[in-house]
């Protein structure tokens, strides 16, 4: 029945240990072994897989669509594509980094069926960069320390409304880079672009968001 | 490696993405611009304040059914992927078709013979069927010398009985002496008597 046995030899790395079914601590060798078990049909070793990345996975979707039921649903997409193409993951990159791959393919192709970024979407192409201030810095300074805000939750409210206005591509760069943690390399992987893309993004991306939040750190 | 202090080295340096040799390298080159100290150092800030604002995680909300729901849904595109093995042709497969219109005329046939014997039910013998035996009534007289005599007509629907030796009934009888007459009851006789003083026992 299971389908990632299809193929076993393309398993490339074999468990060498045990592994701890319980401790869902997403620990990148752990991670290896479990899916060195799921291609040979382990459905529940597949099942602490998914509960260590659930959350990474469905906070980097709902931080790109900003819809939580929509949300849901994709990240159940995404592990269920993730099983099915399991026996094409040659652990050449971590497994949560192939997991966001594959989130991001899954968005983009949602996002392709509701044309979500042809309605009421920011618009980069409307968004001159005579707007941005010329002199300001890539990151925004802040005046007052961001735990003392974050008490209040209004500025994550701020700043997700502003992510919310960037497009698909400068956000995700954002959110994986600056939420998420991942490296330029990693984001090249995701996104399928050039590190220089993501490094172009990322500077575009964030003097955006400086311009959007900067009556926020003024203050 | 690349140790050429390039632009893409510069904003590796700037996320703290370089480790040994090339940070090294990179630390030496950029590391005494007090403009790329600050540079980063606003770029650490920045990270922390959207780590802080934003969690990376969120489980999502009934996260045992997200669990359980891949799991369901796993297993049933399995078992809806089990090979169907195709169904290779058979002369006796023709024969099917034969074989129903053959039950059907049997049915049709079967039907008609039942129907036939339903007319021939007349015809069955019933002699050993338990018949209804006509009884002469007992008739009973209250007086010796009166004799009754019954008759019965099945055409006319009617039955006589005469009773002989009854005396001739004389016109000076009053037939409402013999009607029913209530009789006072002991009930009805305490009706309107004034009820007693109860003693004192």
């Amino acid at each position: 029945m299971n389908k990632p046995s299809d193929d076993p030899s393309k398993s490339l790395r074999k468990p060498v240990g045990p592994v701890d079914l319980d401790d869902v601590t997403a620990d990148p060798d752990d991670d290896l072994r479990l899916v060195a078990l799921a291609q040979q049909g382990d459905l529940g070793c597949y099942d602490v897989l998914v509960t260590r990345h659930r959350g990474k996975i469905f906070a980097m979707i709902r931080n790109m669509i900003h819809q939580e039921a929509d949300a849901w649903d994709l990240s159940q997409e995404v592990f269920i594509k993730a099983w099915n193409a399991l026996p094409r993951f040659e652990a050449r990159a971590r497994f949560s980094t192939w997991l966001y791959r594959i989130a991001h393919n899954v968005v983009y192709d949602w996002t392709r069926k509701r044309k979500i970024e042809s309605a009421g979407e920011f618009n980069d192409e409307i968004f001159e960069r005579e707007q941005i201030d010329s002199g300001s810095f890539t990151t925004p300074s802040g005046g007052e320390s961001p735990d003392e805000t974050m008490a209040s939750g209004e500025l994550r409210e701020k700043i997700e409304a502003a992510l919310g206005k960037l497009s698909a591509e400068h956000r995700e760069v954002v959110v994986l880079k600056d939420v998420q943690g991942l490296s330029y390399k990693e984001i090249a992987v995701v996104m399928g672009c050039s590190i220089g893309t993501v490094m172009s993004r990322l500077f575009y991306a964030r003097q955006k968001l400086q311009t959007m939040l900067k009556h926020e750190y003024e203050m | 490696m690349n140790t050429k202090c390039d632009e893409t080295m510069l904003a590796l340096w700037l996320e703290d993405e370089l480790q040994g040799e090339e940070f090294i390298t990179a630390e030496e080159f950029f590391g005494k611009n007090p403009e790329m100290i600050s540079a980063r150092e606003e770029t650490r800030r920045w990270r922390a304040m959207m780590s802080v604002a934003i969690p990376a995680s969120v489980e999502p909300p009934h996260s045992e059914f997200f669990n359980s729901r891949i799991t369901r849904t796993v297993r049933e595109s399995a078992s809806e992927a089990m090979p169907v093995t195709p169904r290779r042709f058979s002369w006796m497969t023709l024969l099917f078709p034969l074989a129903a219109c053959a039950g059907m005329a049997f049915t049709f046939i079967l039907g008609l013979k039942t129907s036939n014997n339903r007319l021939d039910l007349a015809e069955i013998d019933v002699s050993g069927a338990p018949k209804a035996i006509p009884v002469d009534p007992i008739l009973y007289t209250p007086d010796d010398g009166v004799k009754a005599v019954w008759f019965t007509s099945l055409d006319a629907s009617a039955t006589v009985i005469v009773l002989d030796g009854v005396n001739a009934i004389p016109d000076s009888m009053d037939f409402s002496a013999t009607a029913s007459k209530p009789l006072p009851r002991d009930i009805d006789a305490t009706a309107g008597i004034e009820p007693e003083e109860i003693s004192d026992l």
